[in-house]
């Protein structure tokens, strides 16, 4: 029976999505239902918990997957603070004068996109507008075509339509290499040496922008999106230790805390990290995208989490005095 | 239909498939699980072939005379040699060339930005601090200069951790483990963020509930 | 009575003091109004030589101001190169307010160069005498460095003895470590359950020192799992990492006098795609229900995923890592975690090997002078702050020095 229950509900479910309207957006006043909804019944997973009802794991991925989708549909307006480690990478963008060289290495691959590409879009996006050029590379295979689908995805805003920034004038692709931070390394002494041709091939010394750009001397200020390793980490130890040029970085969540040292000691000039800090990348740039989309359900999730945490904490008692009442 | 129609209904079912296993184990997420491993295996001997091998060794060496990219190419070829059980030796050559360059450029850069550039940013800032500042600033940072030090205890194995040591140390261990709380919140972002990618595909790309 | 008078007193001095500086007519000082004309000032004097302690390709170029920036009409100091080899010459830069100094950057080191600066005033060029000939080059030593060098120098120097005295036989001491009891109670388990164990040497590859301490600790592991009859399970990520594990486990089995037992398949490759091998360790586990699970080496993102399946599947687990965003995870689901440095010390410590031991009690000096700086740094300065010490000042700026890293 149980068996069958299960191809039920996902038969029910099938038909539901195929009836709804589409797109489908809930009013203020539904949302606003709906959220309270969410709060009561966990509230009364609470009240079972205490009453020593404990609940299966399947249970809280339910809520998680609740809290996740229905904020998508859902019309709240979210306040915004730009962090200190955000404003400190606005600002030393926003410091470049037209025409600067900005190095934007792309250390990530599909798999940290949701956290990145926002960044990543609201970055080339931010470039472009302000006459930035911009020289991609990667030390991750999959970084450069990440790049490449931002650009795409940035040349269709009218502003930057308007603009017509040119492949080899305006930014280039260098492609990947492999080789991890011997290639920061080597690029200390020749960009040349590491990447002698772009991804389409197109040798080096015919390439416009690239005019004069023999090494670290000649870049403005390095935007490093990192995932990993190789990534801001080895940035930071050579490209900044060795060669002085500036790094700014946007990191996946579970990287930043990592990297979060040096921005103390000042290394690393400036951090987003996660989805937040690409919500406020996107702000401080004033190029609203996917993490502003995203922010409603991450803000919605981690209440859940919140709640579940205070939930399990509550289970542990109850088990505690279980336990106590088996000793007695 | 067309080729988008089918790699997003494509793309949805695996992302299912890879869900399931949220329920439990079963043939669906194994069948995912496979395909996923073994297009990732072929996708990385691609790149590596097209990207090191191609672009570097073939193109390099034959097409532009860096015959300076001879000595990878011949590294690289011995690292093969533990195929032939007999000469398979020699392959730990090319090993410890790996270990030896690696060690050697990454000693200098953390001991200058790990260690050296941090000791300097935690007096620094207790300097900045006293000099000026709020209070709020100066407690946080002092407590940056208490978690340094009781942390460094903390990792100091010449010494058993009893007396006064060990309790400095287990000092430490308390500002480890409120590091690695922040951290873990950190990470219980990240982890929604990526579910939320692929929900956002599934609603958007695939249901088209959401606009 | 007396001495609270005269605080009272010079506190009422300072105030108006204060107070009649904050009155004075401060813009005067630099009004327009009675700034000198182009034709009263001097001459723009330029300095250029080669950038100290770089890799060549940069010249700096500084200039005084005779006092052009306070002229109404005024836009900036323009840098203008001559290469004197070629004889052309170009401009590099037109500097913000306030700068008098340039770094040029676009040099090349074959090449002879001489400087003027050009104060830009209602668009006419008042240019300056050209600087002396100047060539660019690379320093072998980096000056700023020189502290580094010499606090490198001692803490090899350490490690070096350390390393020394071990293989003379001296005994050096190093805590037990109290994840290592845990090591042996989780292969224990396995065997009693006659359930494989799982081993993880991290997602790095052999050039990263944490899959090397894994394997270490992997040796001491499967020479009681060869002793037990255990069966142990060791995915891996990097195919060199393949060769390492299979040798590390063969030479156990071999010590353990049971070469027999030894199979190739215990160590398998899966893929290089960080998520596609951590798919495959979970099924794995799922699959086979490991009694053990070790998690030991360099985890980014995944160490979570697997350390959550590891828990509800029951198994006993032990990690260890250095890497500090991936700890968290592994407290929080396994049995004993290994902290950070705490894995290379259990490492050094089963295997008994003086130039692991020999390091770690270098890198503990390293910690020791880390502890002493920090903390005569932080008295110094607060010394110099609250009384004004000039010894204080000497030491904090002292070490200041040391540990700038340029």
């Amino acid at each position: 029976m149980n068996k069958y229950y299960s191809w039920l509900i996902l038969a029910a479910l099938i038909i539901v999505v195929a009836i709804l309207p589409k797109p489908l957006v809930i009013s203020p006043t539904a949302s606003v239902i709906v959220t309270i909804l969410l709060g009561i019944a966990l509230v009364w997973v609470l009240v079972l918990t205490i009453r020593g009802h404990l609940i299966g794991r399947r249970v809280v991925f339910l809520f998680i997957g609740a809290s996740l989708t229905l904020p998508f549909f859902m019309n709240f307006e979210m306040p915004i603070k730009v962090s200190p480690e955000v404003k400190i990478l606005y600002d030393a963008l926003a410091k470049l004068p037209p025409g600067s060289k900005v190095l934007a290495a792309f250390d990530y691959d599909p798999p940290s996109a949701p956290e990145l590409q926002p960044q990543a879009d609201a970055f080339m996006a931010y470039a472009f507008k302000h006459d930035l050029k911009v020289i991609i590379m990667g030390l991750w295979p999959q970084g450069p075509q990440q790049a490449n689908m931002s650009i795409d995805k940035v040349l269709q805003y009218p502003e930057i339509r308007a603009k017509n920034p040119k492949y080899g004038v305006d930014y280039v692709n260098l492609g990947f290499q492999s080789g991890n931070e011997f290639v920061i390394q080597r690029m200390g002494s020749s960009f040349r040496g590491m990447f002698p041709r772009d991804i389409y091939n197109t040798d080096y010394d015919k390439i416009p922008l690239l005019n004069g750009v023999e090494n670290f001397s000649n870049i403005d200020f390095v935007f490093n999106l990192s995932s990993g390793y190789p990534g801001t980490v080895e940035w930071v130890q050579i490209a900044v230790d060795r060669y002085g040029v500036k790094v700014g970085a946007g990191n996946t969540a579970v990287q930043a805390p990592s990297v979060y040292p040096y921005l103390s000691s000042r290394k690393l000039t400036g951090l987003a990290g996660g989805m937040s800090g690409a919500w406020q990348f996107e702000q401080a740039t004033q190029q609203p995208g996917k993490a502003s989309t995203y922010v409603l359900p991450q803000t919605f999730s981690h209440t859940v989490v919140i709640a579940f945490i205070i939930i399990g904490n509550a289970a542990l008692m109850v088990s505690y005095r279980r336990s106590k009442r088996g000793e007695a | 239909m067309d080729g988008a129609v089918i790699s997003t209904w494509l793309a949805a079912l695996l992302t299912l498939g890879i869900m399931s296993f949220v329920y439990k184990d079963n043939l669906y997420y194994k069948i995912c699980e496979a395909i996923f491993i073994g297009i990732s295996a072929g996708y990385w001997f691609i790149t590596y072939f097209w990207d090191s091998l191609y672009r570097i060794a073939w193109i390099g060496v034959v097409h532009e005379g860096r015959y300076v990219l001879l000595g990878g190419v011949v590294l690289g070829a011995m690292m093969l040699m533990r195929l032939f059980g007999k000469i398979g030796w020699i392959a730990r050559w090319p090993l410890a060339f790996i270990v030896g360059a690696t060690a050697g450029l990454k000693m200098m850069v953390y001991f200058t930005t790990n260690a050296m550039a941090q000791i300097h940013g935690t007096v620094d800032d207790t300097m900045v601090a006293f000099g000026g500042g709020d209070l709020y600033d100066l407690i946080g940072r002092l407590v940056i200069l208490i978690g340094t030090v009781t942390g460094l205890i903390y990792f100091y194995f010449s010494k058993e951790h009893k007396g006064l040591f060990g309790g400095v140390a287990k000092v430490g261990t308390w500002f480890l483990m409120i590091t690695f709380g922040a951290s873990f919140g950190y990470t219980v972002m990240s982890r929604m963020s990526l579910l939320l990618g692929r929900i956002e595909f599934l609603l958007t790309d695939w249901l088209k509930l959401v606009k | 009575m007396l001495a609270l008078l005269r605080i009272a007193k010079s506190i009422v001095f300072i105030s108006s003091l204060l107070f009649v500086i904050s009155i004075l007519p401060t813009h005067s000082v630099y009004s327009r109004d009675t700034s000198p004309s182009s034709s009263d000032l001097g001459p723009i004097t330029v300095r250029a030589f080669d950038t100290d302690n770089d890799a060549g390709g940069s010249i700096t170029v500084e200039w005084d101001d005779p006092g052009y920036e306070r002229l109404s009409g005024f836009a900036g100091f323009l840098v203008w190169r001559t290469n004197t080899l070629t004889g052309t010459s170009d401009s590099v830069e037109v500097t913000p307010f306030g700068t008098r100094t340039y770094d040029d950057r676009s040099v090349s080191d074959d090449s002879t160069y001489s400087y003027s600066v050009a104060a830009l005033v209602n668009g006419e060029r008042l240019m300056s005498t050209p600087s002396m000939q100047v060539r660019s080059s690379k320093q072998w030593f980096d000056g700023r460095l020189t502290w580094v060098l010499i606090l490198g120098l001692i803490i090899c120097g350490a490690v070096i003895y350390f390393i020394e005295s071990a293989k003379r036989g001296t005994k050096l001491f190093l805590r037990r470590i109290a994840g290592l009891e845990a090591i042996d109670e989780a292969v224990g388990r396995a065997t009693e359950m006659g359930r494989p164990i799982l081993f993880v040497a991290g997602i790095q590859d052999m050039d990263d020192v944490q899959t090397i301490a894994g394997l270490t600790i992997l040796g001491s592991i499967a020479r009681t799992v060869a002793e037990y009859d255990t069966k142990i399970n060791m995915p891996v990520r990097a195919s060199l990492v393949m060769t390492a594990a299979r040798e590390t486990i063969k030479h156990a089995y071999v010590t353990a006098g049971r070469p027999d037992a030894y199979n190739d398949d215990m160590v398998h490759y899966v893929t290089d795609e960080q998520f596609g091998f951590v798919a495959a360790v979970d099924g794995i586990m799922v699959r086979e229900r490991p009694a053990a699970c070790f998690f030991l080496g360099a985890f980014f993102a995944e160490s979570l995923i697997m350390a959550e399946t590891g828990n509800s599947i029951g198994a006993i687990q032990v990690a260890g890592t250095a890497m500090p965003a991936q700890l968290p995870f592994f407290v929080a689901a396994c049995d004993y975690t290994l902290i950070g440095e705490e894995l290379f010390a259990a490492s050094a410590y089963l295997s008994g090997e003086p130039r692991q031991l020999g390091s770690l009690k270098g890198a503990d000096v390293g910690k020791a002078i880390a502890m002493i700086v920090i903390l005569v740094g932080v008295i110094a300065t607060t010394i110099a702050s609250a009384w004004n010490s000039e010894s204080m000042l000497w030491i904090e700026n002292l070490l200041r020095q040391m540990f700038s890293t340029g």
